[in-house]
Parts: C-alpha cells; sequence; structure tokens
C-alpha cells in the first residue's frame, strides 16, 4: 500500500526546498525574537506582575490564553503565555497549506493520476506526505528548542523550552492530520483548505470561550490543551500525549478512508454549481466583483471580528498601558496630551486602515494575475474595452475602500460601548478620514498595473512601508517625512490631531490622476 | 497467449450517475485497440478502472490475467500511461519529471533512450514546467512514458495538442510499440490517426460498447471510420 513512498517523500522535499524554508525560518525567527523582547518589555518583577494583572482579566484571557505562576512570573513565563497560541495556529496554517498542496490540490489538476499510475501504493502519497510534515514539524521544534536556550531569557530552562516548542510543532501534526482528513472527504483543493481553517478557527473559539470560563472546551481544543503544557512553570507532559494520540487516531481515519476511495472523487461529493450566470455576473463589473468577492469576504469577516476583539479591550486600556513602557510610548506618541483611549482609536484606525487596503490593493493587482495566467486574453477578445474591464476592478476597489471603514467603526463600537468611553460620531471619522488614502492606493496600483505591470507588486511593498511607518514610526523615532513617503502618513490621525482637508483632498486626486494614468498605460501597452 | 486487457462487464457509479453501464473490452499483445467516443461517454473513467484509479462498482478488470484495483503497484511497473491534460509541478524541469517518472517506474535508467524520445519529439527538457505550452506537457508526459520499458501503452487522447510534424512522429513510435510486440489501449478523437494505427476499435456511448471489430473489416465495407463514428452518434431523425 505505500510502494515507493520514500521516493515521494523525496520529490516532496525537492518541491518543497523553498517554500518550507521560508516557513521554518520565518516562524522559527518570529517566535524566537519575540522572546528576545521580552526582558526588554518588563524590565523588572513589577512590570512583569503588573502585566499579568491586566491579562487576567476575561477578554484578554479569551484573546490571549490562560495566565499561570501568577506572583512567580519569570520574562520566560510571560512568553510562553503570550506567545505559544499564536506561534501553534502559525505552524498550524504551514501545515494546512503544505499537505493539502501535496494531496488533494495535485489530484484535482490530474497530477496525482500520473503517479498512481506508476507503480506507486494507494496510500504512498498519503503516507510521505505525513511523515514530511512530521519531519518539517521537528525541524521547526528543534530549531525553536535551540535558539530558545540559545536565546536564553530569564526564567529559561532547557524543559520549558521543549515542552514550548513541542507543544507547538505536535499542534502543527495534528493539524496536518486534520488536512489531510479534509483532503480525503472534500474534492476541492479550496474545499478541504476551507475546512481545515475551519477547524482551526473553531479550536480558536473554543479555546477563547473555554479559558474566560475556565471549563471543559479549552480542553477539547487542540489550542486550548496545547497551553497547558504552562511552559517554563508546570511543564506538563501530558497534554503533550494527548495531542500526539489524537493527531494519530486523525491520520490513521484520514488512511483508512483513502485506501478506500477513488482517487480523484471526495467522500462528500462536491456540490453541483449554478447552471447559468447570475444576471449580476453577466458583464464586465460582475466578473470583477465575482473574482474579487471571497478574498473581500474573507477580510471583512476577520476585520470586523479583530475590530470586536480590539473594542472589548478598550476597558482595560488605562491599566494595561500605564504599567507598560512600550505601549504608552506607542500611544503618547498617536496622542501627545490627549486621552489613551483617543491615542488608542487613532492608532487603531490607522491600523485597520491599512489591512483594509489589502483586498483593496489585490483587487485591483487582479487584472495582472488573471493577465499573467492568459485568462484575460478570451474576455477582452469579445466586444469588451480594456478600459471598461479595468474600470469594474477599480470600482470594485474604491467600493471596498469606502466600504469597509463601517465594518471597523460597528464591530469596535458594538465591542466598545459597555464601557461607555467611545463617542461613535468621533470614532467614524477617524475610521473614514483614512478612505482617501486607500483610494490613493488602489491608484498607484493602477498606475503600476498599467504602466509597469512587471512592477505591480510594488504596491505591496508601499503598504508593507506604510504599515511600518505609521505602526513604528512615532517607537523608533523616525523622522517626519518617512512616514509622508506614504499616503497614510499623510492623514491627519482623528481624534488627536486636528482635522485638515488639504492633504485629504491631495489624496484623493492622487488617486484619480494615477488611476487616469494607470487607464491610458494600458490602453497602450500589450496584454501579456 | 493470454490479453493483456481483459475488461467484463464494468459498471461504474458516481453516486446515483451510472458513468459506465458494462464495458467488454480486450488488448491482446502486439495490437492497437482504439477506443473511440464522445466526450462524457466514459473512455477516461473506463481508463481510470483501468488504472486501479477508480475501483469498478461490477464487474472485472484484469491486467495480464491479475486484479487491476488490488494489485495496481505490481501491474504499473508494467504499463506506462499518458493522459490526456497534462498537468505538472511548476517549479520543476521537464527533464527532472521526466527522471522522477522514470525512476518511480522502476524501469532501469537507459539515457541513450530518453535522449533519443526528448531529440525526436524536439523537447526543450531544461525548462521549467509552468513555461511549457499544452503541446510541451504532453511531449513531457509522452516522452516520461515511451522512454520507460512497459509491456502495455495506456494513452488516453495522447496527441491533442501535438503539431502534425510531433503526429507524425508519434505514429512512428506507436508502429515500433506494436513491431516490438507491445500491446496499446489509444483513445483518441483524431479519426485519421485511429484509422493508421489501430487493429481493432470499439466506440462507446453512454459507459456501453456499441460498436466493438476488427478497423479492416470497417474499411472493407466501404466506410471511413468517421462515417461509422457519426452514424453511430448523430440522433437519426427518421423513425
Amino acid at each position: 500500500m505505500t510502494a515507493n513512498f520514500f521516493r515521494l517523500m523525496v520529490f516532496i522535499a525537492r518541491r518543497e526546498r523553498i517554500a518550507s524554508s521560508i516557513w521554518i525560518a520565518a516562524l522559527v525567527l518570529s517566535s524566537v525574537g519575540l522572546a528576545a523582547l521580552y526582558p526588554g518589555l518588563f524590565p523588572d518583577q513589577a512590570a512583569l506582575d503588573a502585566m499579568a494583572t491586566t491579562l487576567n482579566t476575561p477578554a484578554m484571557t479569551a484573546l490571549m490564553g490562560p495566565v499561570y505562576g501568577l506572583g512567580q512570573l519569570t520574562p520566560a513565563m510571560a512568553f510562553a503565555q503570550q506567545c505559544l497560541a499564536w506561534f501553534a495556529i502559525a505552524a498550524a496554517i504551514m501545515n494546512i497549506f503544505f499537505v493539502i498542496r501535496h494531496t488533494r490540490a495535485d489530484e484535482e489538476l490530474g497530477r496525482q493520476d500520473m503517479l498512481a499510475a506508476l507503480p506507486v501504493g494507494k496510500l504512498a502519497t498519503a503516507t510521505a506526505v505525513l511523515l514530511s510534515a512530521l519531519i518539517l514539524n521537528g525541524v521547526v521544534a528543534l530549531l525553536s528548542w535551540a535558539l530558545l536556550l540559545a536565546v536564553g531569557v530569564e526564567g529559561t530552562t532547557a524543559a520549558g523550552a521543549a515542552v514550548y516548542a513541542l507543544s507547538a510543532g505536535l499542534q502543527g501534526v495534528l493539524f496536518a492530520a486534520v488536512a489531510l482528513l479534509a483532503a480525503q472527504l472534500l474534492s476541492t483543493a479550496r474545499a478541504a483548505a476551507g475546512l481545515s481553517f475551519a477547524l482551526l478557527g473553531l479550536s480558536y473559539l473554543a479555546r477563547a470561550q473555554g479559558d474566560m470560563d475556565g471549563d471543559v472546551l479549552s480542553y477539547v481544543s487542540p489550542l486550548g490543551l496545547g497551553l497547558k503544557v504552562e511552559a517554563f512553570y508546570a511543564d506538563n507532559l501530558a497534554p503533550l500525549a494527548v495531542l500526539a494520540a489524537e493527531a494519530l487516531a486523525l491520520a490513521a481515519g484520514a488512511l483508512v478512508v483513502n485506501a478506500r476511495r477513488d482517487v480523484g472523487a471526495g467522500v462528500i461529493p462536491a456540490r453541483p454549481g449554478r447552471k447559468q450566470a447570475s444576471r449580476f455576473l453577466r458583464g464586465p463589473l460582475g466578473l470583477a466583483w465575482r473574482l474579487s468577492r471571497n478574498t473581500c469576504l474573507a477580510w471583512a469577516a476577520g476585520l470586523f471580528l479583530l475590530s470586536a476583539s480590539y473594542g472589548a479591550v478598550i476597558g482595560q486600556l488605562d491599566s494595561f498601558a500605564s504599567d507598560n513602557d512600550m505601549i504608552r510610548q506607542m500611544l503618547e506618541a498617536q496622542g501627545g496630551a490627549a486621552s489613551l483611549t483617543e491615542g488608542f482609536i487613532a492608532l487603531l484606525c490607522a491600523i485597520m486602515a491599512l489591512s483594509a487596503t489589502v483586498p483593496v490593493i489585490a483587487t485591483v493587482s487582479r487584472w495582472r494575475s488573471e493577465e499573467k495566467r492568459g485568462r484575460l486574453d478570451p474576455v477582452l477578445a469579445r466586444a469588451v474595452p480594456r478600459e471598461r474591464l479595468f474600470g469594474s476592478f477599480l470600482a470594485v476597489a474604491a467600493a471596498e475602500a469606502v466600504c469597509f471603514p463601517v465594518l471597523t467603526v460597528t464591530g469596535l463600537y458594538a465591542a466598545a460601548r459597555p464601557t461607555g468611553l467611545v463617542d461613535l460620531g468621533q470614532l467614524a471619522q477617524a475610521a473614514f478620514v483614512y478612505v482617501p488614502a486607500s483610494l490613493a492606493m488602489a491608484g498607484l496600483t493602477a498606475l503600476a498595473v498599467g504602466l509597469l505591470p512587471r512592477l505591480a507588486s510594488l504596491a505591496w511593498l508601499l503598504l508593507a512601508y506604510s504599515f511600518v511607518a505609521v505602526y513604528f514610526g512615532p517607537l523608533f523615532d523616525l523622522p517626519k517625512w518617512a512616514a509622508r513617503l506614504s499616503p497614510f502618513g499623510n492623514v491627519p490621525q482623528l481624534p488627536v490631531q486636528p482635522f485638515a482637508a488639504a492633504p485629504l483632498l491631495a489624496l484623493l486626486a492622487l488617486a484619480a490622476l494615477s488611476a487616469a494614468a494607470g487607464l491610458q498605460g494600458l490602453r497602450r501597452r500589450d496584454i501579456a | 497467449m493470454a490479453a493483456v486487457v481483459e475488461i467484463i462487464g464494468l459498471r461504474k457509479k458516481f453516486g446515483s450517475v451510472q458513468a459506465l453501464d458494462g464495458i467488454d473490452l480486450t488488448v491482446d499483445p502486439g495490437q492497437v485497440q482504439a477506443f473511440l467516443g464522445p466526450n462524457g461517454a466514459g473512455k477516461t473513467t473506463t481508463i481510470r478502472c483501468l488504472l486501479g484509479l477508480l475501483r469498478a462498482s461490477a464487474g472485472e478488470v484484469r491486467l495480464f490475467g491479475r486484479d487491476a484495483w488490488k494489485e495496481a503497484v505490481d501491474l504499473h511497473k508494467r504499463l506506462s500511461y499518458v493522459p490526456g491534460d497534462v498537468s505538472l509541478w511548476d517549479n520543476f524541469t521537464g527533464g527532472e519529471v521526466i527522471d522522477l517518472f522514470l525512476s518511480l517506474h522502476g524501469s532501469k535508467p537507459d539515457r541513450g533512450r530518453r535522449q533519443d524520445y526528448l531529440r525526436r519529439f524536439d523537447l526543450d527538457p531544461a525548462k521549467k514546467c509552468r513555461a511549457y505550452s499544452k503541446g510541451n506537457r504532453q511531449k513531457v508526459a509522452l516522452v516520461a512514458a515511451l522512454a520507460a520499458t512497459s509491456e502495455l501503452y495506456v494513452l488516453d487522447e495522447p496527441s491533442s495538442g501535438l503539431d502534425p510534424l510531433l503526429e507524425k512522429v508519434f505514429q512512428d513510435c506507436v508502429h515500433e510499440l506494436k513491431e516490438q510486440g507491445k500491446a496499446v489501449l489509444l483513445s483518441s478523437h483524431i479519426m485519421s490517426e485511429v484509422e493508421k494505427l489501430a487493429d481493432q476499435v470499439s466506440l462507446i456511448k453512454a459507459g456501453r460498447i456499441v460498436f466493438a471489430g476488427p478497423l479492416e473489416e470497417i474499411l472493407r465495407k466501404g466506410k471511413t471510420l468517421e462515417e461509422l463514428f457519426l452514424s453511430e452518434y448523430v440522433e437519426r431523425t427518421s423513425p
């Protein structure tokens, strides 16, 4: 059943040499890098204890996970409490992508047929993918362990670093098994990945609920269970054993299903699609929306949840920030003399506007990715002018830029209303003031797509730069002009800064001019 | 001599859809069996059952006298397969994919033969698969299949996307296989190709074989293959 699986593992390793190396480096370095920051963030015991008191509230517990070892906190413990859950989620995401890429995605594209027509066992692919995932997570865990010890934050122990790394690694393996099972059940890669991510999200929600109420849900959720190791404090091994057993059971289930089913088929049949295009799809605008829809809706849901969770912590803000130098410095840089809450709202609206610009840029650059795959040729071969088709993408992007602040405002306000600290009108102004900046980003992306198609991804670079300049600029004392280079750095940060119309009008003009130039460029250049 | 492919009363159901409804098909050594039918009639489903990718709902599928589903791995050492729509891994070169397939097949590496087919099909093996056109991806699959030593060649619309020159090369290759006593199952839409290559012809319609017989017999009756094909599939208007 597993004939030739070793050769397939070598094949997977070759296919993965770049993607997985990047994942491993990003996961390990960001996790260990955060650990290195902790002694600076919390220089003494008083700072640690104050932080723990803030975190030991229901809202923060739901967000970050439970606090343990109150009164005996070390920087290493604080790091593990706040970072293990995120490390594990990142590892789970890596594993879901990894497994789906090598199972259902290959099957859906028909590549698996060519492999399966060779003397390769029915379970060879699944076995090879599972063992490769095991190695991948093993490498992540081992490197994290070694580097955590090398960094040696106060309170670090070999055993604590080991349970920390193993907990994340085993959760990764568990979600690899979840994805493998999903890949057996559903017949498309998208659906299988969707089911896996839904289970990951559910696992996070169950942990949040369970940790808040201290009930059994946090043991049912793998993410909750993974935190029960209490790294650098109790160093429990039992949760690791349970995680391993769960992963093993899921993997075995996936293999059993795999051995019985047809190649290319799922256990749950694919839902039949529409027989006819809806009335709305029958035009360039409908096409542009349809191609952007999924990304747009996913970001909308994510932004709303993120805004709501930030809204929930607004009440604890004063006590939190007064004990944390870094956060206070950041907020004061935003607000100066204004209240912490107002500074927080200004900062939050900036971050949300930056995040909301991701789908906006994605919609405009969608033209480029469709073009590269040759999918625009059959559309443009019909009676559709380029300007009209590209204009449709721009219209969808503009609509996104205008609508996303609504989600930020409603999410934040709904969660923060009980505290009575947030004024709806003030919040709405603070959020919507960024719309011209988002539009300018859409225009600049259009400019790149129209005039410099090969460099169209520069728009993402500008967004990343904007994030660094706006978010970290005040913290690192970057010069003022550094932020001005980004459209977002020119927006008056309401409510802490006074309103100014001139920069907003300039941004709108930039948006219109660059979009027009992009359209002109597109009319003249080759579609390739 | 025993038949290489022996399919008896094969049925396959997908949920409530009866995709194959009693297929009989044999291929003997040294024989080219053409497998014709319109899109969606069940050609590829039959071939995927033959490769043990799909499990038959009823009936027998035997390769070299052995069960195609249960003994798939062993049987696959003796056959080569070319799919009609070849999808490859973007960041691999054509040469890398060919070597992977050859090494998985387990046939002993024969650089000369691989080189020979690369030259005949005029394929640059150093290009990444993402840069290949449909025809070039098809060539990768053909070279990987032909360079392996097999007794049965399962070719599912193998020449789609090839230009007339390469179509000729492909036909020469199939003739050579026949002379070497190999069995070939050829599914195709190109009637002229089938008339040049096939010994036997089977027509499939809505999951059933509606015609099976030697090509010579059809041609002797003064019909072309295309006439036979159209007469089977075009709805008759007269009662």
